[in-house]
Formats: structure tokens, C-alpha cells, sequence
């Protein structure tokens, strides 16, 4: 009797966790609309959503966003412009052509290019990126669309070369020998069979990494220009633009609370909260439904045969070629480069009027020398990032720079209590997010079948997985700081970043928990052992090394965010480390935007602390690949 | 295998930059050494004070903060940027001991918290910066005015002004909207008129500092304790025709003129950490602080 009610405690307590990442969804868009409710009714749905002039500090107040909602699309779709060649090409090329040798050394690169914080990637544009751009196209400032969107495709990259791998990889293996078999070459398998194949996989690849690049905050805000208007013309990609995560960036931290300008910037993370849910949301769609398809009976009907899919590969492709090539063309004619227009044009006619008379082993030739390059080009920028920061930085690594506290503003002295306070806030983080990330993914496969429950619950995680971390900052200070009255503290920072890593411990925990074979399970039920002792003694050990990876990964992640804690928890400079949790700190990621944005002449320090935030974030990351990688080997034997 | 070798790797070039830069102390001034020799603790008998607000005022905080606690090892005194608007809200708030504030306190503000004290701590003046590879030497705040509300888009048309090899297209760079700076700036130079749309907005002094010694076709402003050899301060040139470069001496007797006050503001008569932190600041020594900031002491 007592046994079976503890099931029930162990049960409902399990279900809590599962049900709480609903709830914080449900929670972040609630104070979300709290505070932002009233600029609707006051300037009116329409007027706020498609007025043109956002001009807080005008003599008349306006707050229209629909200048910012175009920036932030505009500067997506040059990221994806940028991003879906190379990582696609990436993608192939680990997937298809990579001997397993260089996979070892590519695969590892595109997953630590994930891990630089995205107030490096900021830093590194600022300095390198915008100034190249200023001199390269001889124009007054740097700061342009184009800075931010060549920033935020490289951020994209990881996303999109990742999920579109495990796509192609997962094309079923006849289909390539099939293809091989009535020979075609590898590069028209390629091109005519697997791609097409991993199509639906690709386009939800494509489309997370719009998600992440919609929802990326200090990197945009540091390169951009942050000027709230829209291009002239609209394909000018050397104007600077302003994006909706940007502008809360730059203007939450120095806003009065209450104002009309506050809950106007509530109004624009509502905006920028519901484009990311509903993108992130067609991708899971896309996913599921492309699992769903392939589980039901790939012989018979398999996803490549989907009605829609087919549309698209009959109808519009042909179309769509002529369509992305005139888009292309077009923007360049717009940058004024009418001579690369015209090359653009001329090759594509060429090939296509002329791609009969060259050799298939020419074409493949070429292919495979495209894909290469993409390759390569993914490596060579994670070679110029990581190599810009670490030789400026190392002469800025001292004993005393990593010990000492910061004197004049953080230009002298060191960052111990920065290193430290980041330290605090991902073991915060951490402690408050694995056991309700582990206790989640453990009901999700162990206490429940697939029902609508189950469907609420993921649906939650995947929501929670899409949202920008500047809309966690955003609803860590209307709740935390502000509603519960915790003050900006470092706990109110540690539970702001566990809420951000909770759903990506979920995952991970419970692609380790679906790995654990049911045989061990039913061994157990069958000792009669209850359910609660299966999954302590007989699931979670195996389990372990994925629930650590998944535990570091988050670690690594929350470690560089700067968006989420820059309203919530740091404070800019403080000599003492923290002696209560509702003390501010000092972090790492915010301590280099400062330094970076507000402090001059602080080069040597600036350096040095992105270095150590590199070094810091990067470290993590590698751990929990070696971990990863480890246990794989071991499971294959 | 190649993630092992990639952590190695950096890990071991941490180290070896560890021990050469043990060397090279001069990367480290060395007050600084002196004032964070002893690595920081977490001391039981620690007092804490926060300020937070305009970036004008805090590198003055700053500087005054690490100057007392040189002497008071025991203080903590945390500084906080954000803008006045932060300050002045986190003051009616209660959430800050002293707020720091570039502009004026506004009435509607004053009503908010009745117990609102203000107290001047130093003179400013803004100055109006350009890129050093601008040839101009001096401005008049019509052309200011013209400038910033977008009717002037190019160097070329104002005298003296250009930048060699561009198009000499102005690069407009300005605060955010909730600058005490900005504010000050819109009021005695804009005057009612709006700033152009397309002018950058950046959240900080040095942000708009770095922004202007970066790109030669830029104009920005500053408070004068910001400047530095990486930008030109323009003279202003008056009705009259003389000049007035922002200095010191300028502001001190008030004939430059975007000049005004640095306040900080607490909830009542300060006591205890928070007095003898503004008593030192008010002092002839921390105003000697004030100076070597670049800022203006109070004529006393």
C-alpha cells in the first residue's frame, strides 16, 4: 500500500516536471502581454504592427514597428542567403564525400563554431568584420545589413549543416546504390536522389536556422547601426537596418519602467515572441511529420512520395531556379555590381544550354570542387575567428588578469569576478535545470504512451527551445526582478538561464533514455521490481553519460549568453564576489560587451576577456563532444 | 580525437601566455596593481552600495569608487551603467542607493518620490566629435542642428569639412532614447527639432566614441570627460564669430555652450557608506578625481 502510493508521489512528482515547460511558456507570454497590452490599445494593433516610424525620443513619441519587423526579415534572409550554400554544401560533403578521417576533424569544428557566444561573434564583427566592410565597399560606415547578415549566417551555419546531415545520412541506403546501380555518377546521385530525398529534412534545417538567426540579439545590435528605418532601396544591403531582438537590446536596459516606451518594448518581444514560435513551429511540423511518414511503412509509401512534396519537386522547382537566379541577379545589380550580375547570368544560360556537351565527369568534377569549397569556407571562418581572438588576446592573459578585480571601469586590473560569477550562474542554472529537465524526459518516455498529453508537453519544450534568449531576459526582468521583487541577483539570473537550457536537457536526456534497450526494462518488471526502481536502478545509470553531455552542453551554452542576464542579474563592475544569491554579479559575456561597447581604450582587457570567455565556453563544448563521441564508440562495439 | 588535440591545444596556449606575460607587467598600470592586490574576497564584514545610470557620470563613480575603497578595504561599492533614465527610475524605485543622472530631474519624476534628494557633483559639457580624417576645424550648432535633424546629408556642404577619398556622406551617430546626453543634446542644440531617422543609435559614451575614431565619415557627440586623441572635438563657433573649443576651462566659466550639471541622487539625506561616499566625492580630493576624469569640478 505504501509502496503503491509513493509510485503515485514519484508519478505525479515526474508529471510536474514534464508539465512545468508548458507552463513556463504559457508564464513568458503572459507577462509578455501583461506588459505589453497597453501600446496596443493605446497606438492601436494595425499602427503598431505596420507604422513605419519608431522614434521613442522624437518630441512626439512613436512607437510603429513595422521598420524593425522588416529589418530583422531582411537581415534573416541575407543570414540564409549567405548560409544555406555553404552549410548544404557542408552537409554533403560530411555526409557523402568526407573520408572518415576528415569527418572526425569537420564534424567536431561545425559543433564548436556552435559554441562561440554570440557577444563574440558581436565583438569580432564589430571590430574586423565592419571595418572590412566599410573599406571593401568604400562606404561611410560598416554597420550595415550586410555586416549583421553575414554574422548571423555564420551563427546559422552549426544549425543547418547539422540537421541537414543527419537528413541526408538518414536517405535510405538502397536508394544510393539503387541510383549507383543503373549508373548515374555520385555526383547525379547526389543532386537528383539523396538531396531530394532529405528535402523535407533539409527545409526544417533551413528553417531552425532562421529561427536561431530571427532570435540572435547582441551580435545583430553591435554591428547593424541599429538605425530604425527601412532600406532605400529595399535590396541596399550596405544601409544600416535595425532588428526587433536589437532594439530591446539597446533600449530595455535604459528604459523607465511603466513608461509608454517600456511597454512598447513588451509590445515589440511580444511581436518578435510570436514570429519565432510560428517558425519554429512549421519546422517541428516538418519534422514530425517527416518522422511520422517514414515510420508508417517506408516500403510502401515513403515521405519522398508525400503529395505536397511532390507538388513542389514537379511544379516549382523548375521555377524556382529561374526565380532564385533573378533574385540573385537582382540583388547584385542592386549592390551596383552589374558586372557579377552578369556573370551570374551568363553561367547559368551557359549551363543550361551547354550543359549536354560537357562531360558528366566534368560537371561532377565541379560539383565536387563547389562542395569543397563549402567546406572549407566553414573551417577557414572558424580559423579566423578563433585565431583573431586568441592572438589578441593571449598577451592580455596574465596571472593578475585572472585573479584580481577590475579597477577604471575593467581597462586595468583582471576579471576573477567575472570568471566566477559566470561560474555561480551556470552551476545555478544547471542545478535547477537537471532535475526538472531529467525528471521531464524521463515521464515523457518512461510513464506515458504518445497522447495528447504528451503532444502539450513537447510541443511546450519546443516552443521553450525557439524562444529568443533576449524574450528569457525580457521575462526574467517583468517576473523575477520586477513582479516577485527578487531585484537584479544572481539567483534571478541562475533561474532565468536554467529555464533558457531546460528544453535542450530534455532532449538530450531523452535521446539517452530511448537508447536504453526495453529488454532491461521488461528484465526488471519482470524481478517485480515497480516502476520507480526500473528507472533508478535499471534505466537512469546507462543512461548517464548522455544526461552529462546533454548537462555540459547546457553549461557551455548558458555560459556565453549575455542576452538573457544583461537586465537580470550582472552588474558592471564590483570588487567583492557575491556573498548571498540575491547579490548582482559580474559575468563574462556582459563584461565584454561593456568593454567593447561603453569603455574606450580598454583593448588589452577586452582581448583577454574574450579569449577567456572562448576559451571558457569552448572547453565545455569540447567536453561534452569527447563524452558524447566516447560512449558512441563504446555502443557501436 | 581531434576535439582532444583542439582542447589541448588552446589549454596549453592559455599556459604558455600565463607565464610570458608574467613578464610584461607594464599591460597592468601600476595603481591598479595597487588597488586590486590582494585578490578579492568574499570578506564577512563587507558594506555594500550600488549606484546606477547615465555612462556620463560613471566613469566619475568609478574612479571615486576605487579611490575609496583603496582606503576602506571593507566597502563594496558596485557601479552600474544604463542611462539617467535608469538612474533616476531605480532611485523612485528604491532600488539603488545612489542614482546617477546627466539631466535634469524632471517635475513628473520629482513627483514620484517626495523624498528625492539631488545633488550636483561636477560640470559637463558635450562635445561634438568627428573622425580626424575630417579636415574640418570648427562648427557653428546651426550647422549642429542642420546635421542632426537629416536637412545637411553631405561634408561637402559646409566649409572646411571633407574627408579625402569618400563621397563625404555624413554617418550620423547619436544616443539611445533614453539618454540624459541625448536628451540634453536634443533640448539646448536640436530644440524641438527630431533627429533625422537615420541616425546610429548607440547605448553609451564609448560606444559612440569607438563609433566616430572608426569611421572617418562620422559625427557624433560626447561628454568632454570621454574625449580622447582618437576623435576631434570641433570648437563651436558663435553668432559672433569666436570660437569655443570644449574644455575644461570653457565649461568651468560657461562660455562653452552645451555645458550642464552631473547629479546624484539619493532617496533622502544619505547615511552611512552612501554620505561618506558623496562626502568624499564633494571633497577637495574627490573632486580632484572629477578633474582627472576630464569632467569639471564644482566651483567651491
Amino acid at each position: 500500500m505504501v509502496s503503491r502510493l509513493k509510485e503515485r508521489f514519484v508519478r505525479s512528482v515526474f508529471f510536474f516536471t514534464a508539465f512545468f515547460a508548458v507552463i513556463v511558456v504559457a508564464f513568458i507570454l503572459l507577462f509578455l502581454l501583461r506588459d505589453g497590452y497597453s501600446i496596443f490599445e493605446t497606438v492601436g494593433v494595425v499602427n503598431f504592427l505596420f507604422g513605419p516610424t519608431w522614434a521613442p525620443a522624437s518630441v512626439a513619441p512613436s512607437y510603429e514597428i513595422s521598420a524593425l519587423i522588416i529589418g530583422t526579415l531582411l537581415v534573416t534572409l541575407g543570414a540564409m542567403l549567405f548560409a544555406v550554400p555553404l552549410s548544404i554544401g557542408c552537409a554533403i560533403y560530411i555526409s557523402e564525400l568526407a573520408s572518415p578521417r576528415i569527418k572526425s576533424i569537420l564534424k567536431p569544428a561545425t559543433e564548436l563554431l556552435a559554441g562561440i557566444p554570440s557577444v563574440v561573434y558581436g565583438f569580432f564583427g564589430l571590430i574586423v568584420l565592419s571595418t572590412f566592410i566599410r573599406i571593401t565597399f568604400n562606404i561611410p560606415s560598416g554597420q550595415t545589413w550586410l555586416a549583421g547578415s553575414i554574422l548571423l549566417g555564420v551563427m546559422a551555419l552549426p544549425t543547418i549543416i547539422s540537421v541537414s546531415e543527419d537528413a541526408i545520412s538518414s536517405v535510405p541506403c538502397e536508394y544510393r546504390e539503387g541510383s549507383l546501380a543503373v549508373g548515374a555518377t555520385r555526383w547525379q546521385t547526389i543532386s537528383r536522389v539523396i538531396v531530394p530525398g532529405a528535402l523535407s529534412g533539409i527545409a526544417a534545417a533551413i528553417i531552425l536556422g532562421i529561427g536561431r538567426a530571427i532570435g540572435e540579439t547582441m551580435a545583430v545590435l553591435m554591428v547593424t547601426g541599429n538605425t530604425a528605418i527601412i532600406p532605400s532601396p529595399i535590396w541596399n544591403v550596405l544601409s544600416p537596418v535595425r532588428t526587433l531582438t536589437g532594439t530591446l537590446g539597446i533600449e530595455m536596459g535604459d528604459v523607465a519602467i511603466g513608461s509608454e516606451h517600456y511597454h512598447a518594448l513588451f509590445g515589440v518581444a511580444v511581436v518578435l515572441l510570436v514570429i519565432t514560435l510560428i517558425i519554429n513551429m512549421s519546422a517541428v511540423s516538418i519534422l514530425s511529420y517527416l518522422r511520422d511518414g517514414r515510420s508508417a511503412g517506408r516500403a510502401k509509401r515513403s515521405w519522398l512520395h508525400l503529395p505536397a512534396l511532390s507538388l513542389i519537386r514537379e511544379k516549382l522547382i523548375p521555377y524556382s531556379r529561374i526565380a532564385i537566379l533573378a533574385l540573385i541577379a537582382l540583388l547584385f545589380l542592386a549592390a551596383g555590381f552589374w558586372e557579377v550580375a552578369l556573370v551570374v547570368v551568363l553561367a547559368a544560360a551557359a549551363w543550361h544550354y551547354g550543359r549536354n556537351m560537357i562531360s558528366r565527369r566534368h560537371i561532377e568534377l565541379f560539383a565536387f570542387g563547389c562542395i569543397v569549397a563549402a567546406a572549407v569556407a566553414v573551417l577557414a571562418i572558424l580559423a579566423i575567428i578563433l585565431g583573431y581572438i586568441i592572438i589578441n588576446g593571449l598577451p592580455a592573459i596574465s596571472w593578475n588578469f585572472l585573479t584580481q578585480g577590475p579597477s577604471d571601469l575593467g581597462r586595468s586590473g583582471g576579471i576573477f569576478p567575472a570568471i566566477v560569477g559566470t561560474l555561480y550562474l551556470v552551476t545555478g542554472a544547471i542545478l535547477i535545470a537537471l532535475p526538472l529537465g531529467v525528471g521531464a524526459a524521463v515521464y515523457l518516455v518512461e510513464y506515458t504512451r504518445e497522447g495528447r498529453v504528451t503532444k502539450l508537453i513537447r510541443t511546450g519544450v519546443d516552443l521553450l527551445n525557439g524562444t529568443p534568449s533576449i524574450v528569457f531576459g525580457l521575462f526574467g526582468f517583468a517576473f523575477l526582478v520586477i513582479f516577485l521583487d527578487i531585484g537584479v541577483s544572481l539567483l534571478a539570473g541562475m533561474i532565468t538561464l536554467a529555464l533558457m537550457v531546460l528544453p535542450t536537457v530534455i532532449r538530450t536526456t531523452e535521446e539517452s533514455l530511448k537508447n536504453i534497450p526495453h529488454s532491461l526494462r521488461e528484465g526488471s518488471f519482470a524481478l517485480g521490481a515497480t516502476q520507480w526502481q526500473t528507472i533508478k536502478n535499471v534505466v537512469i545509470p546507462p543512461a548517464i553519460p548522455g544526461i552529462v553531455t546533454g548537462a555540459i552542453l547546457s553549461i557551455g551554452r548558458a555560459a556565453g549568453e549575455t542576452a538573457p542576464i544583461m537586465f537580470v542579474a550582472v552588474v558592471f563592475s564590483t570588487r567583492f564576489l557575491p556573498t548571498s544569491l540575491f547579490q548582482p554579479v559580474m559575468a563574462l559575456p556582459y563584461h565584454l560587451f561593456i568593454l567593447s561597447t561603453n569603455v574606450p581604450g580598454s583593448s588589452t582587457n577586452k582581448y583577454g576577456t574574450a579569449l577567456v570567455l572562448l576559451m571558457l565556453v569552448v572547453a565545455f563544448y569540447a567536453v561534452a563532444i569527447l563524452i558524447r563521441n566516447h560512449y558512441a564508440k563504446k555502443a557501436r562495439g | 580525437m581531434v576535439t582532444v588535440c583542439l582542447a589541448a591545444l588552446l589549454i596549453v596556449s592559455m599556459l604558455v601566455a600565463g607565464c610570458t606575460s608574467n613578464g610584461t607587467t607594464t599591460t597592468v598600470p601600476a595603481t591598479a596593481t595597487q588597488a586590486g592586490s590582494s585578490a578579492p574576497t568574499t570578506a564577512a564584514q563587507t558594506e555594500t552600495l550600488t549606484l546606477t545610470g547615465s555612462t556620463t557620470v560613471l566613469p566619475i563613480a568609478q574612479a571615486v569608487a576605487d579611490a575609496y575603497m583603496q582606503a576602506h578595504p571593507e566597502a563594496n561599492i558596485q557601479v552600474s551603467g544604463g542611462g539617467s533614465g535608469v538612474g533616476i527610475q531605480a532611485i523612485i524605485n528604491k532600488k539603488v542607493d545612489i542614482g546617477m543622472s546627466s539631466a535634469d530631474v524632471s517635475a513628473a519624476q520629482k513627483a514620484q518620490d517626495s523624498d528625492m534628494n539631488i545633488i550636483t557633483i561636477a560640470h559637463d559639457g558635450i562635445a561634438i566629435v568627428v573622425n580626424p580624417a575630417n579636415t574640418i576645424q570648427d562648427i557653428s550648432l546651426a550647422q549642429v542642428k542642420q546635421i542632426y535633424s537629416g536637412n545637411t546629408t553631405s561634408w561637402s556642404s559646409i566649409s572646411g569639412a571633407g574627408i579625402a577619398n569618400s563621397n563625404n556622406q555624413i554617418v550620423l551617430v547619436g544616443r539611445d532614447s533614453s539618454s540624459g546626453t541625448r536628451s540634453y543634446f536634443d533640448s539646448s542644440v536640436m530644440q524641438g527639432a527630431n533627429d533625422s531617422l537615420s541616425m546610429h543609435e548607440d547605448n553609451s559614451n564609448g560606444a559612440v566614441l569607438q563609433e566616430v575614431a572608426q569611421t572617418p565619415n562620422a559625427i557624433g557627440y560626447i561628454s568632454i570627460g570621454y574625449l580622447t586623441s582618437d576623435v576631434k572635438a570641433l570648437p563651436i563657433e558663435l553668432a559672433n564669430g569666436t570660437l569655443i573649443a570644449p574644455t575644461v576651462a570653457t565649461v568651468k566659466d560657461k562660455t562653452y555652450p552645451i555645458h550642464r550639471d552631473l547629479y546624484m541622487i539619493t532617496n533622502g539625506q544619505p547615511t552611512g557608506l552612501a554620505k561618506d561616499y558623496l562626502d568624499f566625492l564633494l571633497s577637495p580630493d574627490g573632486q580632484k578625481i572629477v578633474v582627472a576624469q576630464g569632467y569639471v569640478a564644482l566651483n567651491s
